[in-house]
């Protein structure tokens, strides 16, 4: 596989040192509590940036620059508020086309064995959402779901 | 926050020696296990319940032995697999003071016994202009039936209230009574709040308006039984899975004059009397309502499940979750930031709660790695939600088969997400 992002081998790299679940729980955990509020404004936790489905509320916004997608995401709980920001971090920096390569695959090398499933199909979804922005170049998710982005 | 005062630990910890939990629980064998290394502490009985030896047994007995189709076979065995199964609707009888095995009709779950209801009952009796009254903390599966039928008929649905305790407010709820009400179908306990709903009196109330009454009975009667004459109720439901019995199988209890006036829910065999392209005739009840080859082994599992709530004695089973309510609400309110959602006097064992500063998704996250499994969420309660103004709770719902030691690792548990989340 392909190196993605620095920021994502980062993260792989530090989650398979890790060799207990339970702290590598914990390092999500920690992960949440480092974003901020101000990293993502109160101004961008509007419903047009919110993912549907989720147990609770996450945000995901997209910002175009030189071609390359930059990703941010918040939650109001903070394991996946964790998590959001994981996977904004690990692909943030990619094109449109290298992000259409990305597949499960990647999400599943970053060894989060510690998560219920559900969570594991959140973040599936939060990696088909970046697609998703990717093809679209951008916008709000409200402007995804309706097709206008 | 009020502080619980811990009301006669003694007397509650009694009669917990009386019941003898610890025999009791060697009867599940589920809980023996550990999970990510520490052992199991199961307090999500609230949505379903773990089941004892002796209903796993039964199904499994049924299966090698005697399982065949019920109602129409003319051999031994099918014979054999139609008394056991007919028994378990005596039982059932029995069990909730039904007049006659023939009040008892065995439906999926109860919401089918409650979909069931609203499609017969409802469809022929309910008009344009009528009213219903739910309650504001009713399980979706009591709400949404009726706005699908309100949708079709345009009857309009009340919605009784309960105070910031959770406590049920009858002054209200007779406000709303009138002789348009046609239905009151309402929870005897709450599944988020553990509030036990006084059903003998909303039912009493409501027939002085001539509306029928339904009970929603999934949650109540697992904690206290029920007794369907007593409480004069028009209909009763429950579900096998949440009183130690199997998935798929539930009861509607009916008085007899309303279910004769009821026209069939689901139409195919074993519901009809006569059969033929120039019309055809219909069972009386309760086969009326049983279209199709029924839950057979899971309604046997749960004739188990009644007999061995029935042995243990329900008035034990309740002092003993009764103990186990008193010490955690004792343990959970003495620790700082943690609210209790939900303080009625006549509670069942059931708790939900928030840690303020956290959302309720990352305790029980940290909750389960602890090995605590509780549920969180809305629980299917979403109208509940609204009127509390939270997104959620967590929520420990105990069984016959928590003991102390549960509650205190809960209660550790909740400390290790205070420390981590914070
Ligand atoms: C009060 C109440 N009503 C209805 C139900 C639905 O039960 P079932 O899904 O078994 O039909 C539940 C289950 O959570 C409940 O707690």
């Amino acid at each position: 596989m392909n190196s993605i992002t620095p920021q994502y081998e980062d993260y792989a790299d530090a989650l398979e040192m890790i060799d207990d679940e339970d702290m590598r729980f914990e390092y999500i955990i920690d992960m949440g509590k480092k974003v901020k509020d101000e990293d993502f404004p109160e101004a961008l936790r509007i419903d047009a940036n919110l993912m549907h489905g989720c147990m609770s509320r996450v945000w995901l916004c997209d910002e175009v620059r030189d071609g390359k997608h930059y990703f941010s995401g918040f939650s109001d709980a903070i394991i996946v508020k964790g998590l959001a920001a994981m996977m904004a971090g690990s692909f943030s920096g990619l094109t449109t086309d290298e992000l259409q390569e990305l597949t499960t695959d990647h999400v599943r090398r970053l060894n989060l064995g510690a998560l219920t499933t559900q969570r594991q199909v959140g973040m599936m979804a939060m990696l088909e959402t970046f697609k998703k922005f990717g093809m679209s170049g951008g916008g709000t998710l409200a402007q995804l779901r309706s097709g206008s982005a | 926050m009020n502080k619980v005062v811990p009301i006669d630990i003694q007397v509650a910890s009694n009669s917990m020696d009386a019941f003898d939990i610890e025999s009791v629980r060697k009867d599940f064998p589920i809980l023996k296990q550990d999970i990510y290394g520490k052992s199991l502490v199961f307090l999500d009985s609230g949505a379903s319940a773990q089941k004892p030896q002796v209903v796993i047994d039964a199904v499994r007995e049924c299966y090698e032995t005697y399982y065949s189709n019920v109602h129409r076979g003319a051999y031994f065995l099918s014979q054999k697999c139609t008394d056991v199964y007919e028994q378990v609707r005596g039982q059932i009888a029995t069990f909730i003071n039904a007049p006659s095995e023939n009040n008892v009709i065995i439906t999926s779950g109860v919401t089918e016994s409650i979909n069931l209801v609203a499609q017969t009952w409802g469809r022929k009796f309910l008009k344009k202009g009528d009213e219903i009254i739910v309650s504001e903390v009713e399980h979706h599966a009591n709400i949404v039936p009726w706005q699908l039928l309100q949708d079709e008929i345009g009857f309009d649905i009340k919605v009784a209230k309960i105070d910031d305790q959770g406590e049920f407010l009858l002054d209200t709820f007779k406000a709303l009574l009138s002789p348009k009400t046609k239905l009151v179908a309402i929870t005897d306990c709450s599944n988020v709040l553990g509030t036990m709903f006084p059903v003998k009196e909303i039912t009493r109330l409501a027939h002085e308006v001539g509306a029928k009454v339904l009970v929603d009975g999934a949650q109540g009667i697992v904690h206290k039984g029920a007794d369907v004459q007593d409480l004069d109720c028009d209909f009763y439901g429950f579900t096998g899975h949440k009183i130690y019995g199997p998935t798929g199988v539930g009861i509607l209890y009916g008085k007899m004059d309303v279910l004769k006036s009821m026209p069939p829910y689901q139409g195919g065999g074993d519901m009809i009397e006569k059969v033929s392209f120039a019309g055809t005739t219909f069972q009386e009840p309760p086969y009326r309502f049983e279209a199709g080859t029924p839950p057979i082994a899971q309604v046997i599992g749960l004739g188990a499940a009644i007999k061995y709530v029935s042995d243990l004695g329900m008035e034990n089973i309740s002092a003993h979750e009764q103990g186990l309510l008193a010490y955690a609400n004792e343990l959970l309110s003495a620790i700082e930031g943690v609210q209790i959602i939900g303080q009625a006097k006549d509670k069942a064992a059931i708790i939900s709660f928030l840690i303020e500063g956290t959302h309720p998704f990352d305790v029980a996250a940290v909750l389960d790695r602890q090995g605590v499994a509780t549920r969180v969420g809305q629980h299917c309660a979403e109208p509940l939600m609204d009127r509390l103004g939270i997104v959620g709770t967590v929520r420990a719902s105990f069984g016959l088969y928590n003991n102390k030691d549960d509650v205190d690792r809960l209660a550790a548990a909740i400390g290790r997400a205070k420390e981590l989340l914070l």
